[in-house]
C-alpha cells in the first residue's frame, strides 16, 4: 500500500527540480534553494545513519552478543576520533594526521589484499562460468593489457605495431560506451520511476 | 626519525599485519583492523558534515532570527527533525518524509545528470565519428576511420543487446531468438575485453598497494635489525 504524504513530498521535489532546471535563468533562484535544502537534510541523513551504526554496536556491547568485541572497538574508535576532532577541530593538520595515521594503512593494506583476491576471482570466474566468449575475452584481453602495461611493444618502435597498439587500445573503449549507455538508460528508467511513486518511498 | 613518525609507522605496521592475516586465515586482528577503519571513517565523516554543512548551512542561518536565511532554514530543520523521529518505533512513517523529498531531488538531478553527463555526450561521440570530415580526406575515403566507426557502432548495438533478456518461455526457460543470441555474443566478447583491461588497471593499483605495505613492513624490520 502507498502512503500518499511521502509520495506527493517526494513528487514535488522532484518535478520542483526538474522544472527548476528547465527554465534556467528564471528557476534559478528556486533551484538554489532546493538544492541548499537537499544538501542540508543528506547531511542530516549521513549523521542519523551513523547514529544508527554506533548505537546498533552499543546495543551489541549492551546485550553480550557474540562478537561484541569488534562493537567494542568501533565505538572506542569512534569515539575517540569524534572527540579528537571536537577538541583540536577537523582542519587541524595534527588531527589530520592522526586519522590519516590510522586510514591510510588500513586502507593501502586492503587494497593490497584485493589484488590477491582478484588474482584467485580471475582463476575462479574460468572454473565457474566454462569457457565462453565472455570468459575468453576476458583472459585474452587481461593478458594482453598486461604485456601492453610492461611497455615493453611500445618500446620497439614498429610503425605497424604501434598503429596495432593503438587501435587495440581503443578496443575497451567500446564495450566501456555500451556499458555506460546501457547503464545510463536503466537508471533514467528507475528515476523515472522513483518520481513517479512507482519505486522506493511511499510504500509500506 | 622523530617519536611522532616512529610512532606513526608502528601504529601502521601493525594495522597492515592486521589486515594481512587475513591471508592466514585469521578473522579476530582483521576484523578489528576493519572495526577500527568503519569507527574512524564513521566519526571523521560526522564530524565533516557537522563542520561543513550543518554549522553553516543549518544552525548560522537560524541563529540570526531577523537574517535572510532563517525562514528558509526552517524547511530543512524540519525535515531532519522529522529523520530523526526515526530512531523511535512510532515515528518511521514520519521520517519517510525527509526520505521522500531526498529520493524526489536526487532522481530529477539523476535524469538531468544522466541525459546530460553521459547519455548525450557517449552518443553524440559515437554519432560525431560518421562526420564527413571525419571519414573523408582530400575527397578519398578514409577506410580506417569508416571501419572504426562502424565497428564502434556495431559494438555498443551489440553490447546492449546483451542486457536484452525477452523472449520466448519454453519449458520454464526463456530461450531468446537466434539473431539476438548471436548479436549478444558479440556484445560479449566487447563486454569481456573491456573487463579484461579494467581488470589490468586495478590489479595493477592493488599490485602498488602491495608493494607499498610489504615496504613499510620491510622499513619497519630493518629499523630494529
Amino acid at each position: 500500500m502507498k502512503r500518499p504524504i511521502p509520495l506527493i513530498v517526494g513528487a514535488l521535489s522532484g518535478l520542483i527540480v526538474l522544472a527548476a532546471m528547465f527554465i534556467v535563468p528564471q528557476g534559478g533562484g528556486i533551484l538554489a534553494i532546493v538544492l541548499n535544502w537537499v544538501i542540508i537534510v543528506a547531511g542530516a541523513a549521513l549523521l542519523v545513519a551513523i547514529a544508527s551504526l554506533v548505537l546498533t554496536h552499543v546495543r551489541f556491547i549492551a546485550k553480550g552478543k557474540k562478537g561484541f568485541l569488534l562493537s567494542l572497538v568501533l565505538v572506542i574508535s569512534f569515539i575517540t576520533t569524534l572527540a579528537l576532532g571536537l577538541l583540536l577541530g577537523v582542519d587541524r593538520p595534527s588531527f589530520l594526521k592522526f586519522v590519516g595515521a590510522i586510514i591510510r594503512p588500513i586502507e593501502t593494506a586492503l587494497l593490497g589484499l584485493v589484488a590477491l583476491v582478484m588474482m584467485s576471482a580471475a582463476m575462479k570466474i574460468f572454473r565457474e562460468r566454462g569457457w565462453s566468449s565472455l570468459t575468453v575475452s576476458f583472459g585474452v584481453s587481461a593478458i594482453i593489457f598486461l604485456i601492453l602495461g610492461l611497455g615493453f611493444p611500445q618500446n620497439l618502435n614498429i610503425p605497424v605495431l604501434n598503429e596495432v597498439i593503438r587501435f587495440v587500445e581503443g578496443l575497451p573503449m567500446i564495450g566501456a560506451r555500451g556499458l555506460l549507455i546501457g547503464i545510463g538508460i536503466g537508471l533514467l528508467l528507475m528515476a523515472f520511476r522513483v518520481l513517479f511513486g512507482m519505486e522506493g518511498f511511499g510504500n509500506d | 626519525m622523530s617519536p611522532s613518525e616512529l610512532l606513526t609507522l608502528i601504529v601502521g605496521v601493525a594495522l597492515t599485519v592486521m589486515v594481512f592475516s587475513y591471508i592466514l586465515g585469521d578473522r579476530l586482528f582483521f576484523g578489528i583492523a576493519t572495526h577500527i577503519l568503519i569507527g574512524v571513517s564513521a566519526a571523521f565523516l560526522a564530524l565533516v558534515v557537522m563542520q561543513k554543512v550543518i554549522l553553516p548551512y543549518l544552525v548560522l542561518p537560524l541563529a540570526e532570527p531577523n537574517g535572510p536565511g532563517f525562514w528558509l532554514a526552517l524547511v530543512p530543520l524540519a525535515l531532519s527533525i522529522l529523520m530523526i523521529l526515526m530512531f523511535f518505533r512510532r515515528g518511521t512513517q514520519a521520517g519517510a518524509i525527509p526520505l521522500a523529498f531526498l529520493g524526489g531531488a536526487l532522481a530529477a538531478l539523476a535524469i538531468v545528470g544522466i541525459t546530460r553527463g553521459t547519455l548525450a555526450p557517449q552518443i553524440l561521440s559515437m554519432l560525431g565519428r560518421f562526420e564527413p570530415d571525419q571519414l573523408m580526406r582530400e575527397a578519398q575515403p578514409q577506410w580506417s576511420a569508416i571501419l572504426g566507426a562502424v565497428m564502434i557502432l556495431l559494438g555498443v548495438i551489440s553490447v546492449l543487446f546483451v542486457f536484452h533478456h525477452r523472449g520466448q518461455s519454453k519449458a520454464g526457460e526463456v530461450v531468446r531468438p537466434v539473431f539476438l543470441e548471436g548479436v549478444g555474443s558479440i556484445g560479449q566478447i566487447f563486454i569481456g575485453i573491456t573487463f579484461g583491461a579494467l581488470f589490468v588497471g586495478l590489479f595493477s593499483s592493488a599490485l602498488i598497494a602491495l608493494i607499498s605495505s610489504l615496504s613499510d613492513i620491510i622499513q619497519f624490520i630493518r629499523l630494529w635489525f
